[in-house]
């Protein structure tokens, strides 16, 4: 900062721009608070603080190097590749190519935490909400911009991990069309989790309003609930177990199964929206209830 | 337009507004003036529905803020420069707000260009200095060329080319007709940019009238006298309602009497005038003598009429000019700042 900014505001010539349009009755005819506009607005936001970069970044990088070193383990030496079926040669493309979702979750969560605990820090959330007076709008907004968002990049992400693993694992002769039920059905789900998951973060992002305390609380529901619930030697802990977010989560597209007798993957969307409709219901009543 | 109907906000057992009623009135500046605690900003944050009051209402041109169709456009707010997020630039923060009501990108550079942020609006805010912080918060109340502006001490931090700038701004918003509500607890820029004064104190008001009746109430104009006859001078003057107070041997304060009839009197008389000048009491001392017993954080030691206040450099500066017997030569000082 060797030269410093010499800011030279608006003479007194330039103060008649403000009053162009200005009628004093306040009579509001043109542009108006509008639905798309707080979507668009919201879309503004999250795609232009770093945060949301780095953490879409990460998520594509960890996904490919996880798919990466998974099928650069693959030993097939000694198996006849002819001998097994392509559902079973399938199952392992789909298995490599979403397994960054267990860490992308992490990931995503974190995201969704700082996209409203951005907001809540630096007193950003002062303009939302004069902007957005009703509040919940801007909540939903928010909710939908980051599940679009984070669905799309998840889906990429899951899509390139497929490239690196079928580019790695065809050198032993394995081969599996995206378009395989068992490859696509798992990308899509996989997905479609990772948006859910930021969307639950952001609920809980909502209520706690830390970013450090909504980050613990979160990767706590996430990532250290089902390692609880593991220990507790209880049956009743694993009759819990598959109903969390993240056994549902990652069930939900096959890449583990926590249930005794394997649940359905609608059931296991089921379970994971039931946390998310938690987590956004009790984020929009304290948000609308609550001083900012 | 704005109306408060006993508004009031509790946080816990401590009352911060109490039950107060007021009307902002078009076409003029308001100013909210009162000691620190005293409710200002969280009379603000409740017009714009950040804080819900407890009971009462306040309508923003006849409707709750909530529930008006084009808030930012209808209101434009400025409680405090943070109110952005220091990872994003100006241009982007300016942009997402417009989005929300459809206002166009034009208007996003004009309200840039207008606060002379051209030059930093694509850097991040978070590197900005508390005078560009402020000036980007004065563009985002602009953004919607509103009626009606609410401006939570705008002047804090800015330089005096900027407090200027201020100044002017206001005082052409309200030459418009739109409604302008400032607060401060900075008695010179009140008395420079407001017409009318809602003066707080602990949560109530202690005055709501035009600047003139305000400092009228703080004991009316004062006329100094000097004169080689200062004694025969004091003994001709004495009335009932003329106190004269004896400054230097040969200067007197006389308060109750004009000036032109003192040198009426005087040339009657055949008394030598040296000096005759009218002094007006100063918004300071009007607000001084109002908020005496409504200091909530008064400052220990000095046992003066000091507020803790020091925060600001702007403020420790009036704390100084306070200081200053001569009412008239702290309108001067005001002056040249």
């Amino acid at each position: 900062m060797s030269t410093p900014t010499i800011l030279v505001a608006g003479t007194p010539e330039t103060l008649a721009d403000i009053g162009t349009e200005y009628v004093p009755a306040s009579t509001p005819t043109g542009p108006h608070l509008s639905a798309i506009g707080i979507i668009r607005s919201e879309w503004i936001k999250l795609s232009t603080v770093r945060s949301t970069i780095w953490c879409f970044a990460v998520l594509l990088v960890v996904s490919m190097g996880l798919a990466a070193i998974m099928s650069l383990a693959l030993d097939l030496t000694g198996t006849d590749i002819a001998t097994v079926p392509d559902t079973d040669q399938a199952r392992f493309v789909a298995q490599a190519s979403t397994f960054g979702v267990f860490f992308g979750q992490l990931i995503v969560a974190v995201l969704g935490v700082l996209a409203v605990t951005g907001e809540f820090t630096t007193g950003m959330i002062r303009s939302t909400l004069t902007a957005v007076p009703k509040r919940l709008p801007a909540l939903w907004a928010k909710a939908l911009v980051l599940f679009v968002t984070t669905f799309v990049v998840g889906l990429v992400s899951s899509i390139a991990s497929y490239v690196v693993t079928v580019a790695i694992v065809s050198g032993q002769g394995l081969h599996a069309s995206l378009f395989a039920p068992e490859v696509i059905l798992p990308v899509l789900g996989g997905s479609l989790y990772l948006g859910l998951v930021a969307v639950f973060a952001l609920g809980i992002g909502t209520i706690v309003r830390s970013g450090a305390g909504s980050i613990a609380v979160t990767l706590g529901v996430i990532l250290l609930l089902p390692v609880v619930l593991q220990m507790i030697p209880a049956t009743w802990a694993s009759d819990v177990l598959p109903y969390l977010i993240s056994s549902a989560g990652i069930s939900m597209f096959g890449l583990m199964q926590f249930a005794k007798v394997p649940l359905d993957w609608s059931v296991d969307l089921i379970i994971v929206l039931v946390w998310v409709v938690l987590s956004l219901g009790a984020a929009s009543v304290l948000l609308k209830r609550r001083d900012a | 337009m704005i109306q408060a109907q006993s508004l009031t906000k509790r946080y816990g057992s401590k009352v911060a507004v109490d039950a107060i009623d007021f009307t902002i009135q078009p076409g003029t500046v308001t100013g909210l003036l009162g000691p620190n605690g005293a409710g200002k900003t969280t009379t603000m944050r409740m017009i714009v529905g950040l804080d819900r009051p407890d009971s009462g209402s306040v309508l923003v041109n006849g409707q709750r803020y909530q529930d008006l169709r084009a808030p930012l456009r209808e209101v434009g707010v400025l409680l405090d420069a943070k109110a952005i997020h220091t990872g994003r630039s100006a241009r982007n923060h300016l942009l997402a707000m417009a989005a929300t009501h459809n206002i166009p990108k034009s208007r996003v550079d004009d309200v840039i260009e207008l606060t002379g942020l051209t030059s930093v609006a694509r850097k991040r805010v978070g590197g900005y200095s508390l005078g560009m912080g402020q000036r980007l918060g004065i563009a985002a109340a602009l953004l919607g060329d509103p009626g009606i502006l609410i401006l939570d001490e705008p002047v804090n931090g800015l330089d005096p080319e900027g407090v200027q700038w201020v100044r002017k701004l206001m005082r052409h918003l309200a030459g418009e007709g739109r409604t302008v509500l400032l607060s401060s607890h900075l008695m010179s820029e009140m008395a420079l940019t407001a017409d009318h004064i809602i003066m707080l104190g602990r949560g109530r008001i202690i005055a709501d009238a035009p600047v003139a009746e305000i400092i009228g109430q703080a004991g009316g104009a004062t006329v100094r006298v000097r004169s080689p006859h200062a004694t025969r001078l004091a003994t001709l003057l004495a009335q009932a309602e003329v106190s004269v107070v004896n400054l230097e041997q040969d200067v007197l304060q006389i308060t109750g009497i004009t000036a032109a009839e003192i040198g009426d009197q005087a040339a009657a008389a055949g008394i030598v005038l040296h000096e005759l000048t009218s002094l007006t009491a100063s918004l300071e001392d009007a607000y001084m003598s109002l908020t005496q017993n409504e200091v909530e954080y008064r400052t220990g030691g000095t046992g003066d009429d000091e507020f803790d206040d020091s925060d600001t450099t702007d403020a420790a500066a009036d704390a100084a000019v306070n200081d200053d017997p001569d009412p008239r030569e702290t309108e001067l000082q005001e002056a040249a700042r």
